[in-house]
């Protein structure tokens, strides 16, 4: 059954692939301004205007532009940038590791950070720690990204200089981006970790569990735990979006590349061929997030899986 | 042990001690960031490129330099003639020079060169270039399809780096991005786009031109650029010793940057004017009364002293001062004059009333003006929206990016802007006020025939240079007459570096800071 | 830059589960709506408080230190910085609201729709609003701002597109899980139209969640407004946007520290109020139950 259900998801990719593809077109032509004005410069006489226009193909009709972007894309060609004037694969391919380092890290510690949080809120009995706990959760959410940036970096670079202030050299320039997008993303994770707990412990089984005598330490890691996760990851699966792209803020401040920062480098140039590789690539990644997601709610739920075939 | 054989023994030993220290301790590297109008260049193809970065011209030589007085200096070129009709260019090369690759540089890599350019974006560089003759290995000839008296402005640029012929086929696409061969101090070690590029000493470099001291190999040997785009993260480096040079510190910093005891900032003549085009044909601009209202109610005085600290000068005309055509008659140039302005306004039938806007014929005297984002521009246009308010005329600010504003500019949708141009060449006037650019770059939307025919004669029909200067400096002062603009600031590019680590020459040499300075630049010991 | 989705929104219920716990809780939360209130009641009533006019220049004494009569100093073209962050509480409260409101309604009846109708077109529009929700907020925001142009209407969109999620799937839970209770299909079984049983029985139920998580979404859309405004593409000069001016201030911030520090503290007041307050309604409503599920 859960074979199937998978299966179908899978396959639901390809129209929903080929919609967003179309979406996208469709946004970045939306976009006003062209990628030309970026090239001419002084000097050049305005036809040379034209020509270029017709050289990148941009005088054709909308469709049939389309249709030659993803006729390339299929046969492995994701296109030549028209500003930056290199391969879109390999401009992506440049940036995404820097994106994927940052934002898996980020994406660890706020697991861990928040699992832990989470369980304690849930677990405590004292108020005084849930208080003290609830405070740290609200912190990361309530801060702009680039305001926490200065700060870490005011604070921790300048001042105690215990890390380079930015950069993408060696370990110690991961420190501080990943602890700033990571305090951001605690807070949802605390919350989910939290509220699954509570729901599992009122389970019958769990009386049933704490009828036999178990240790409550026992309960918690041995089946509450494994319980609450399933929600969590599910969370956290659909985040898939932001590890890769929601870095944007945190990427300038600290001079490092990644594939926000290309996007959004691309975005104000208007470079088409860029802006749209990058973009499918995150709603790639975003259904693939969505993707696991399911099917791990899927797994947890038979319901689910009954719905929705 | 003998006393004298100890004593040998300790001062070899303190010799071996002393030399190892100080190799450890003073290696010949620096690091410098890119200024924030550089930043994501992703090659190092000065004939592909459509942008370029201050590193390229570490890696390429150029056959001329130019020097902030604006005078051609030799370099690749020793020296060179220009035919009397302009018809034709005959350039003297040095001897000597060999690419990073070994192979040497003559008339021949010349002539390989400039039929690169076909069928790129850069091409106009050598638009007027009919073809190349080798007259013999170090003489080459440009025979021209017309005269082109900026041919010289062109040879000087980025963009025209000499790359090695033979390295430039071989490499194809990748030529300035894995790889890039010229003749120049510097070889190309790394590249990370938007991260750094990292450069080695070209051990065999002997040919800097007049504009650097030292005439051999440079002193540093290793250069690392770094891209940062946050400002405030860039003064940070700097001031904790993660950099050794910061290009272009915008001028909110300078204050800041001067109480540092360790950091020296060196200030260079700018080769930009920031300023407001005015769209002559949206009323109320359609008025050249209205307009020299506008542009006689800009404090340039007090923008300088405010905004920018004191730091650079207002600008009274469309060039910079640099320019022999910025030397126009004295009462052309636009400078603060509130009751003049006051008295043109009224002339213009636009009268006081009780509220803070003018009226007239039962409208308000309110304006859109639009500009891109950033700090610099959008703090200038709200000290202009407040001195134009001193007049009676309500601005009301938009901030756009870059690309969506050129499209309002076409769309003729705007009324006043505030932006500003880096360019030190009088062709500038062409490239913002030819009728054949409306919108964009032509955002005054100005199509005027005496305008379009001094033009014309200004960049087509100068013969010599003498004729260019003529030309553009007339149709410069009928650019002025008309009042299509308000000129605001002549900015300086300001360089900020540690001067614990590294010595930088002040003056900077040159228009930009480039190889010629880094070749003079030291690590302190 | 962090979202709640439904199932996050419940685990706010419940916070204080001790007694001890409920009546600190409910202390502090009646703390932060009274924080609020006085803050919609200066923004409100800006204009009679302010000290000074917050788009009056006075190039002459920029950058002045908090004192007399500037009490929070002056920015670098001498504008007083406590009447600029009065002001910005205009800004950012009316757009932030303003967004969520949108948000709610176009949510609701999406997701009140799904519910409903069920079937490929749930399928449909949850495909969608989930891979709204699932793509970071800023990007969303910069695309939108790229094409809209730059300007509070823009940024009210925007922050209306990254929080559609949350109001749609908290709805659509509601209508599905209502749907199969019994006093609905007595309803269907007596001939009510299906508009009739969506507005009188099964939104009034689902709109107080809603309600709540809004105003928890209020404090992350002043959040992204700020985070615009860093990029300049927020409020337009000399509008005040606390954004925007901790943006303009970092190059200030060795000179005139107070520009950045007071709009930053107020956000993140604001933001933190909110949320406690959020929490106290929840408690005080004991709708903890209908807020699970989505």
């Amino acid at each position: 059954m859960l074979l199937r259900y998978t299966f179908f998801r899978v396959l639901m990719l390809i129209p929903v692939s080929i919609a967003i593809s179309v979406v996208i077109f469709m946004i970045v032509h939306l976009l006003p301004g062209d990628p030309i004005d970026n090239l001419i410069r002084v000097g050049s006489s305005p036809d040379d205007r034209t020509a270029l226009i017709a050289k990148y193909g941009l005088d054709q009709p909308l469709f049939v532009q389309y249709f030659r972007w993803i006729g390339a894309m299929f046969q492995g060609d994701f296109g030549e940038a028209i500003v930056l004037r290199r391969p879109v694969a390999d401009l992506i391919a440049q940036n995404l590791p820097y994106s994927l380092q940052l934002g898996a890290l980020a994406f660890l510690f706020s697991s861990i950070v928040g699992i832990t949080l989470g369980t304690i809120s849930a677990t405590t009995r004292s108020a005084w720690v849930e208080q003290i706990v609830r405070g740290f959760i609200l912190i990361g959410s309530t801060v702009p990204g680039f305001w926490l940036a200065l700060l870490m970096i005011l604070f921790f670079a300048v001042q105690l200089q215990w890390f380079p202030v930015s950069g993408a050299k060696g370990w110690q320039s991961l420190v501080l981006p990943v602890l700033t997008i990571g305090v951001g993303g605690v807070a949802l994770v605390a919350r989910v970790t939290r509220v699954a707990l509570l729901d599992v412990r009122k389970e019958d089984f769990v009386t049933l569990l704490h009828a036999k005598g178990l240790p409550s330490r026992t309960i918690l890691t041995g089946h509450l735990m494994p319980h609450a996760m399933l929600p969590v990851v599910t969370i956290l699966a659909l985040r898939i979006g932001w590890i890769l792209g929601g870095a944007v803020t945190v990427e300038f401040v600290f001079g490092r590349p990644g594939l926000g920062s290309l996007l959004i480098r691309a975005l104000g140039q208007r470079d088409y061929p860029v802006v749209q590789g990058c973009l499918l690539m995150l709603a790639l990644a975003v259904m693939l997030g969505t993707l696991i997601g399911d099917v791990a709610q899927a797994a947890m739920d038979p319901r689910v899986r009954e719905a929705k075939t | 042990m003998g006393y004298a054989i100890k004593s040998k023994l300790l001062s070899g030993t303190a010799l071996i001690a002393a030399g190892f220290i100080s190799t450890a301790a003073w290696s010949q590297e620096a690091t410098i960031a890119f200024a924030s109008g550089e930043l994501g260049a992703t090659s190092y193809n000065p004939v592909t490129s459509s942008n370029l970065n201050s590193a390229t011209s570490l890696i390429y030589d150029r056959l001329v330099e130019q020097d902030a007085d604006q005078s051609y200096h030799p370099h690749l070129a020793t020296s060179w003639e220009e035919a009397a009709d302009g018809m034709s260019w005959t350039f003297h090369l040095k001897d000597g020079v060999t690419f990073h690759d070994g192979t040497a540089f003559n008339a021949q890599s010349v002539a390989d060169w400039i039929p690169d350019f076909a069928e790129t974006e850069n091409a106009y560089l050598v638009g007027a270039v009919a073809s190349v003759e080798v007259i013999d290995d170090l003489t080459v000839k440009f025979v021209m399809s017309r005269p082109e008296p900026n041919f010289l402005y062109n040879l000087s640029s980025s963009f025209m780096g000499v790359p090695g012929a033979a390295a430039y086929d071989s490499l194809g696409e990748n030529f300035g991005v894995t790889d890039a061969v010229g003749t120049g101090p510097f070889k190309l070690e790394s590249f990370a786009i938007g991260l750094e590029t990292v450069l080695v000493r070209n051990d065999d470099y002997a040919w800097a031109s007049d504009l650097s001291e030292n005439q051999g190999a440079a002193h540093l040997e290793r250069v690392t650029f770094r891209e940062i785009p946050d400002q405030s993260t860039a003064f940070l480096e700097l001031k904790t010793g993660g950099l050794d040079v910061l290009l272009g510190v915008p001028t909110d910093f300078l204050q800041i940057l001067k109480a540092e005891s360790n950091i020296n900032v060196i200030q260079m003549p700018g080769t930009g004017i920031n300023y407001m085009p005015i769209n002559v044909t949206a009323a109320p601009f359609d008025d050249i009364k209205v307009r020299e209202a506008t542009a006689l109610a800009i404090n340039q005085e007090a923008i300088v002293s405010s905004i920018y600290n004191g730091v650079g000068a207002p600008a009274h005309n469309f060039l910079i001062s640099s320019l022999p055509e910025a030397d126009v008659s004295p009462e052309l140039n636009v400078s603060f004059d509130v009751e003049k302005a006051n008295a043109l306004l009224d002339e213009a039938g636009w009268v006081k009333s009780d509220g803070p806007v003018r009226m007239k014929d039962g409208e308000a005297l309110s304006v859109k003006l639009f500009t891109q984002n950033g700090t610099e521009f959008t703090a200038l246009a709200q000290v202009i929206q407040a001195q134009l308010a001193d007049i009676g005329m309500e601005a009301v600010i938009t901030v756009f990016d870059s690309s969506t504003i050129r499209d309002e500019y076409k769309a003729n949708r705007h009324q006043l802007a505030v932006r500003g141009y880096d360019w030190n060449n009088s062709d500038i006037l062409d490239w913002f006020f030819s009728g054949e650019r409306l919108g964009y770059p032509n955002v005054s939307m100005w199509k005027d025939e005496e305008g379009q025919r001094l033009n014309d004669v200004a960049m087509k029909d100068s013969k010599n240079s003498m004729e260019r200067v003529a030309n553009f400096k007339a149709y410069h002062e009928y650019v002025l007459s008309q009042h299509l603009f308000v000129p605001i600031y002549e900015p300086t590019t300001n360089i900020a570096y540690n001067a614990e680590r590294v010595n930088v020459p002040d003056p900077v040499r040159g228009t930009r800071f480039r190889a010629q300075t880094v070749l003079d630049m030291t690590v302190v010991k | 830059m962090t979202s709640i989705t439904g199932t996050a929104a419940r685990a706010l219920a419940g916070f204080g589960s001790t007694s001890i716990g409920r009546a600190f809780g409910s202390w502090l939360g009646k703390i932060a709506g009274g924080f609020l209130v006085l803050l919609l009641l200066t923004a409100i009533f800006a204009p009679w408080i302010t000290p000074f006019d917050y788009a009056a220049q006075d190039l002459t004494n920029g950058n002045a230190p908090p004192g007399w009569p500037h009490l929070l100093g002056t920015d670098q073209f001498g504008r007083d910085v406590l009447s600029r962050v009065i002001y910005g509480a205009r800004t950012s409260l009316s757009v932030s609201a303003t967004a969520i409101a949108i948000s709610i309604t176009v949510g609701m009846t999406l997701g009140a729709a799904a519910g409903y109708i069920g079937g490929m077109f749930e399928r449909a529009v949850m495909t969608v609003v989930d891979l709204t929700w699932s793509f970071p907020d800023i990007l969303i925001a910069l695309i939108f701002v790229a094409i809209i142009g730059p300007g509070l209407t823009s940024t009210t969109f925007a922050i209306a597109i990254a929080y559609l999620a949350q109001f749609t799937r908290l709805t659509r839970a509601q209508i599905v899980r209502l749907k199969r209770e019994t006093f609905i299909e007595a309803t269907v079984n007596l001939g009510a139209k299906p508009r009739h049983i969506l507005l009188r029985h099964l939104l009034p139920n689902a709109i107080t969640p809603v309600i709540v998580v809004g105003m928890l979404a209020i404090g992350d859309g002043i959040v992204l407004e700020a985070t615009l405004g860093f990029f300049g593409l927020g409020a337009q000069p000399p509008t005040p946007s606390w954004g925007a001016m901790m943006s303009s201030g970092t190059a200030q911030l060795f000179l005139s520290p107070w520009v950045i520090i007071f709009p930053g503290v107020v956000v993140a007041v604001t933001v933190i109020a909110v949320n406690l307050f959020g929490d106290e309604l929840i408690r005080a409503l004991d709708i903890k139950d209908r807020i699970r599920g989505a």
